[in-house]
């Protein structure tokens, strides 16, 4: 008994204590969080896997990394590849390329960053199990600079890459690996440096909470300025910045109203209005690098026909799409490709609207309308489901209803994707919409991957639709090696006029990324690959 | 023989006696206590919604149309009394969405209370009777299934099953059956040991008959309580469950998906999610109201953990 | 004598988690998508070598009885093996997020107890009336809100609308403090620090009420009948009949004994509130076990799934355990 009316007591006092405290600083002075007129916080969606730049496969963990580490060049998403830590470079023949390290630059533990640590990164990057924590296994970034077989040190400021085949997306390829110091990750071994890690970029680690939920960091004040291409050039405007991870898309809008945090990105069309509304918010949009399309399962009924596929094709109205499910912020695509990528064909122009010619061809096919107005070929009425996971799924919804709007009976079926990945490879489902990532903005990555008839881990990893035309097999192979500009254009224009044509997809819409910030964010430019670039941006 | 078939028929009259007697004296206890049958009316209603669901509404339910997306409520500015609770991201009117829901929520938590208490009840009164290996075992198992927590298992079985109402139905069952399986068990361990089951015996009346006729009688009333007080928490987890993604497919309304894509939404269109949530709020309250009064009224004694 | 009981009760768990261990092995591995698929994500280059290589460190390319072997020779060493997706030791990323969670139960757990206790008593003892009536409608309320509503709710109202709590974390940055346990408030408390106390209370708060919200209308129901049967029996007469204030009565007398089916009530609780929490997580962005575990369950991520659940069925069986343990202290007249 003593022991309840003890603890009822210092339950009580707590109490009474917080609430004196909670009265003291009172609500709404200052927000509950009071972030740091120094402190600028970014929330993101999910949280990086790796703090290590050859140990992950994500965007959220590139995006951290390249805060705190620089690459031989990097990407501005308006202007292309530009040189960063590289000082120039050259092309000795096709197979070989020579890169000069800019001179004067520091880690942030103040060693000077070398040529040794540039072959150390990529050698670590492409040889086998070199990344020894926490058990021995290669580099998962390793896929994405395959051709790469050796690099050497040529003198202190010089390296020499040697490539098994011409390789022309080498470019946008090598943005994506950051250079890490031989010295450090030789002192503190691979887990020091998922730890604590030690780049040369505008900002250094200062501490990570519960994994990586929470990520912060501090100026960089030595910073040799960054691509001197890309104004603004020298130290980061900001003293301090945090990553957070938050979930959930409301919360994390909220949390920007609420003042939380200065910097949110992934923010859903439907949210765009409502943050524009707001008072200290500014929303900004760029193109995005995930396009949409629904492919169709050619291997079988009713989409055997390349007349049913085009019929599907005209019979979307993209623009009320993109107005109504978008709410204007997406673009419509015209083929396999996205507008923005280097090599779209701009003669390519989208399926256009067009409900009687979608009928006409449907009835060329044999599709004809039957007693309830909804079409039918001998007896079996056209019907099938639309699969996607549920990031997709109002565009998915949108789209049955335009099918049945012209009498096609077409549900929804919303799957989690690594349960219907396999169905769709095997081919056992009849629709499916989804997006496939191209951040390279070129169309090695993408292209062989969904429109290439292989079936292995590299090509045709992503084929849902079955489409297999050898043409296109070869124009997709030889255009990975084509390093002729004008060439290479001609391949890709032509394949993606046959893929345009033969329509094993219906080529739905390009969506903006969208990115919101408090008033007192200055000089914040999203970038299209959902890179959180922070050296440019500052707090009033 | 024939004294035998005098004794049931005779029985039988005196049951119908003591059973029209028992349905007065409820209902009585039942107007003695408005709460509960204001709960129990409410109930009706949502039964009555989901039947007549089709003839009560004048919109579909799966489509809308994208010009109408996000009106809001009609008593807001820019509402209109077509759609009175407004529509939804589909522009799918959302009063109708709720009550073709009630649909879902009710089968689903009928359905999965139904098997649960079957299976249970069957299994502990075996269990309970029979006692043996047959206990041993059925006991550990279920010990086995109640050291995971509800959802995490849930989810799991519906990651291994895939989505869809009979699975979602059965995701729930399965682990919702060692609750009835533990009252029936414990139920019948007290009543075997009791005078008329050894009449019975000596009646010579063999063990399943037993069982049927005589326990099963007594058992049911707790199983039956415990069950409607069941019923409103598995109408929550099916929500839950939707809400994560892994309840029923839409464009089927069901109210926990309802309120989880609405969520999204809550800062421009906040009736989205909130309407679906009220009604699973009612609904749930209304059952839980009127099964503690049902409780209340059959046996005050008795108390469920 | 107990000692030997309670030993053996411990024992007996050991069963159960292989048990739990073997049934989600074999789950987890028959359930639909490739882990390995899954870890190449939806873009991007990829090589098949890679692939293969990843297949063969995971064992996934070995027939399921010998991967099971690895597993089981692994755990008992305490090793649950290496996340798929997050490439970190599954134990360290256990022991990251348990404090988190548990803070969370606590901290409902509490929110139930200092709403449901007083509610429970004052009901009893002012039995039908409007106050009782009242305060059972609330609870009534209480177990019919879906958790993820209310946390909805509840965020747009305090946190967007009057701006007085956070929406999400678990706290501000900016904010110093020496993590001794990984809970927030505890270690605020321990090392005197009254700014992050404040700030992790602020935090806790709604997350906390929205688990609670169940748990107390459950406590308030069970407290208040358990008073009125105390309230009813024959010493607590006698103790009015020698004179003492109703007060005493009903503090010293009745509370002591309707306790008893509370505190195993209080104890169930605590393993529905772990299995639940995932819902709140989400919604608040709590960086606990329910979150990672849900992802890992996504991502088909087969160590952590394995090693959080094993997590949270000792964690469920142990605290059942303690309540029954409890339960013959209070109550001498029941045996383990």
């Amino acid at each position: 008994m003593n022991r309840a009316r003890i603890l009822s007591i210092v339950l009580i006092t707590l109490l009474t204590l917080h609430g004196l405290l909670f009265a003291a600083f009172p609500a709404g002075a200052g927000a509950p969080a009071a972030v740091g007129r120094d402190t600028l916080v970014v929330a993101i969606s999910r949280a990086p896997a790796s703090l290590d730049p050859a140990d992950h496969r994500t965007r959220e963990s590139e995006t951290v990394i390249r805060n705190i580490y620089d690459g031989l060049v990097t990407r501005d998403t308006r202007s292309g590849v530009h040189l960063e830590l590289a000082e120039s470079l050259k092309w000795l023949d096709d197979k070989t390329l020579e890169f000069t390290v800019r001179k004067g630059v520091k880690f942030h533990d103040g060693t000077p960053l070398k040529a040794d640590d540039v072959v150390f990164t990529f050698e670590r990057t492409i040889k086998t199990n070199a990344i020894e924590y926490p058990k021995p296994h290669t580099s998962p970034r390793r896929g994405l600079i395959e051709p790469l077989t050796a690099i050497e040190k040529k003198d202190d400021y010089t390296v020499l890459m040697h490539f098994k085949s011409p390789w022309p997306p080498a470019m946008q390829m090598i943005v994506h690996h950051q250079i890490v110091s031989k010295a450090y990750v030789d002192k503190v071994g691979t887990k020091g440096l998922a730890e604590k890690p030690m780049g040369a970029g505008p900002f250094k680690f200062l501490s990570a909470k519960t994994g990586l939920e929470e990520v912060a960091l501090e100026r960089f004040d030595e910073y040799y300025g960054g691509a001197p291409d890309l104004k603004p050039v020298g130290k980061a405007c900001v003293p301090r910045a945090v990553f957070r991870v938050i979930p959930e898309n409301s919360t994390r809008v909220a949390a920007l109203l609420a003042g939380e945090v200065d910097i949110i990105t992934e923010v859903p069309a439907e949210l765009l209005d409502t943050l524009k509304k707001a008072p200290n918010v500014q929303v900004m949009t760029v193109p995005g690098t995930r396009p949409i399309w629904m492919e169709m399962n050619v291997r079988q009924a009713p989409f055997n026909d390349a007349k049913v596929r085009q019929a599907l094709n005209y019979a979307v109205d993209k623009d009320l799409i993109v107005q109504k499910v978008y709410d204007g912020r997406a673009q419509p695509l015209a083929g396999p490709l996205m507008p923005t990528n280097a090599f779209a064909d701009p003669a390519l122009k989208p399926y256009p609207y067009d409900k009687g010619r979608a009928l006409a061809l449907l009835k060329e096919a044999g599709w004809t309308p039957a007693p309830r107005g909804m079409l039918a070929k001998d007896g079996n009425p056209l019907a099938f489901a639309i699969d996607t996971i549920d990031t997709t799924r109002s565009l998915a919804e949108a789209l049955a209803t335009l099918y049945r709007d012209i009498g096609i009976d077409a549900s929804v079926r919303i799957w989690e994707y690594n349960v219907v990945r396999p169905k769709l490879l095997a081919g056992e489902r009849q629709a499916y919409v989804g997006d496939w990532g191209d951040s390279a903005f070129d169309p090695v990555g993408h292209m062989e991957a969904k429109w290439h008839s292989s079936k292995d881990a590299t090509y045709g990893r992503a084929n849902f639709s079955g489409y297999s035309n050898t043409r296109v097999d070869q124009l997709i192979a030889s255009g990975e090696r084509e390093v002729d500009l004008a060439k290479r254009r001609a391949i890709y224009n032509e394949a993606q006029k046959l893929i345009y044509d033969e329509a094993p997809a219906v080529f739905l819409v390009l969506p903006m990324s969208i990115e919101a910030a408090s008033a007192r964010v200055q000089n914040w430019n999203p970038a299209s690959d959902s890179r959180v670039n922070l050296h440019d941006v500052c707090l009033k | 023989m024939p004294e035998r078939a005098t004794y049931w028929g005779e029985a039988s009259r005196v049951r119908l006696r003591l059973w029209r007697r028992a349905f007065a004296e409820f209902s009585y206890a039942l107007w003695q206590r408005p709460i509960v049958l204001m709960g129990g009316i409410l109930v009706l209603a949502f039964l009555l919604a989901a039947l007549l669901a089709g003839q009560i509404t004048s919109h579909n339910p799966m489509r809308g149309s994208l010009l109408l997306r996000f009106e809001p409520p009609a008593w807001q500015a820019g509402g209109k009394w077509a759609y009175p609770l407004g529509t939804d991201d589909q522009g799918r009117d959302l009063l109708t969405r709720i009550i073709f829901g009630t649909r879902v929520s009710l089968a689903v938590g009928v359905l999965t209370v139904g098997i649960s208490v079957v299976v249970g009840t069957v299994l502990g009164a075996a269990a309970g009777y029979y006692r043996g290996w047959l206990d041993e075992l059925v006991s550990r198992f279920a010990d086995l299934l109640l050291a995971f927590p509800f959802l995490i298992f849930a989810i799991g079985v519906m990651a291994f099953l895939g989505p869809g109402f009979p699975n979602l139905v059965m995701a729930l069952a399965f682990k919702g059956w060692v609750e009835f399986f533990r009252l029936a068990r414990g139920e019948m361990l007290a009543e075997r040991a009791k005078e008329y089951v050894f009449a019975a015996r000596v009646a010579g009346q063999g063990h399943a008959a037993i069982i049927a006729s005589e326990i099963l009688p007594n058992i049911i009333q707790s199983v039956f309580v415990l069950g409607t007080l069941r019923l409103g928490y598995m109408i929550i987890m099916e929500a839950s469950l939707s809400f994560i993604g892994l309840g029923i497919q839409p464009p089927t309304p069901a109210w926990g998906s309802m309120v989880a894509s609405g969520r999204d939404y809550m800062l421009r269109a906040w009736w989205v999610a909130t309407f679906p949530g009220l009604a699973i709020l009612l609904l749930v309250m209304a059952i839980n109201v009127f099964g503690e009064g049902l409780r209340d009224i059959l046996d005050p004694r008795l108390k469920i953990e | 004598m107990r000692a030997v009981k309670i030993l053996e009760r411990v024992l007996c768990t050991l069963p159960i988690m292989l048990g739990v261990a073997i049934i989600v092995f074999f789950f987890i591995r028959l359930t639909p998508g490739d882990p390995v698929d899954i870890m190449m994500g939806r873009g991007g280059a990829v090589s098949a070598a890679e692939i293969e290589q990843l297949r063969h460190q995971f064992h996934l390319d070995e027939p399921l009885h010998v991967q099971l072997w690895y597993f089981l020779r692994d755990a008992g060493r305490g090793n649950l093996g290496y996340s798929y997706i997050r490439n970190k030791p599954v134990v360290e990323l256990l022991a990251e997020r348990l404090p988190a969670t548990i803070e969370l139960t606590l901290g409902s757990l509490l929110v139930s107890l200092l709403i449901a206790t007083p509610i429970g008593i004052i009901s009893a003892v002012r039995q039908n009336s409007l106050l009782d009536r009242l305060s059972m409608a609330g609870a009534f309320l209480g177990i019919s809100m879906p958790g993820f509503w209310l946390g909805i709710i509840l965020i747009l109202f305090f946190a967007v609308h009057l701006q007085w709590l956070p929406a999400q974390s678990r706290l501000s940055y900016g904010l110093q403090l020496q993590e001794l346990t990984g809970m927030h408030v505890l270690d605020s408390l321990l090392t005197g620090n009254l700014p992050a106390l404040t700030d992790s209370l602020k935090h806790l708060l709604l997350p906390s009420i929205t688990l609670g919200a169940g748990v107390a209308a459950i406590v308030a129901r069970v407290l208040r009948s358990s008073m009125l049967e105390v309230l009813r029996s024959d010493y607590i007469k006698l103790a009015r009949s020698k004179g003492a204030t109703e007060w005493r009565v009903v503090i010293r007398h009745a509370l002591r004994n309707a306790l008893i089916p509370t505190v195993t009530v209080v104890g169930l609780q605590f393993g529905v509130l772990l299995g639940g929490n995932m819902i709140v997580e989400a919604v608040f962005s709590w960086p606990g076990l329910g979150r990672l575990v849900v992802d890992a369950i996504f991502n088909r991520d087969f160590p952590l799934i394995q090693g959080a659940v094993m997590i949270y069925a000792i964690t469920f069986v142990l605290v059942n355990l303690v309540v029954d343990v409890l339960y013959t202290y209070l109550n001498p007249q029941i045996t383990l």
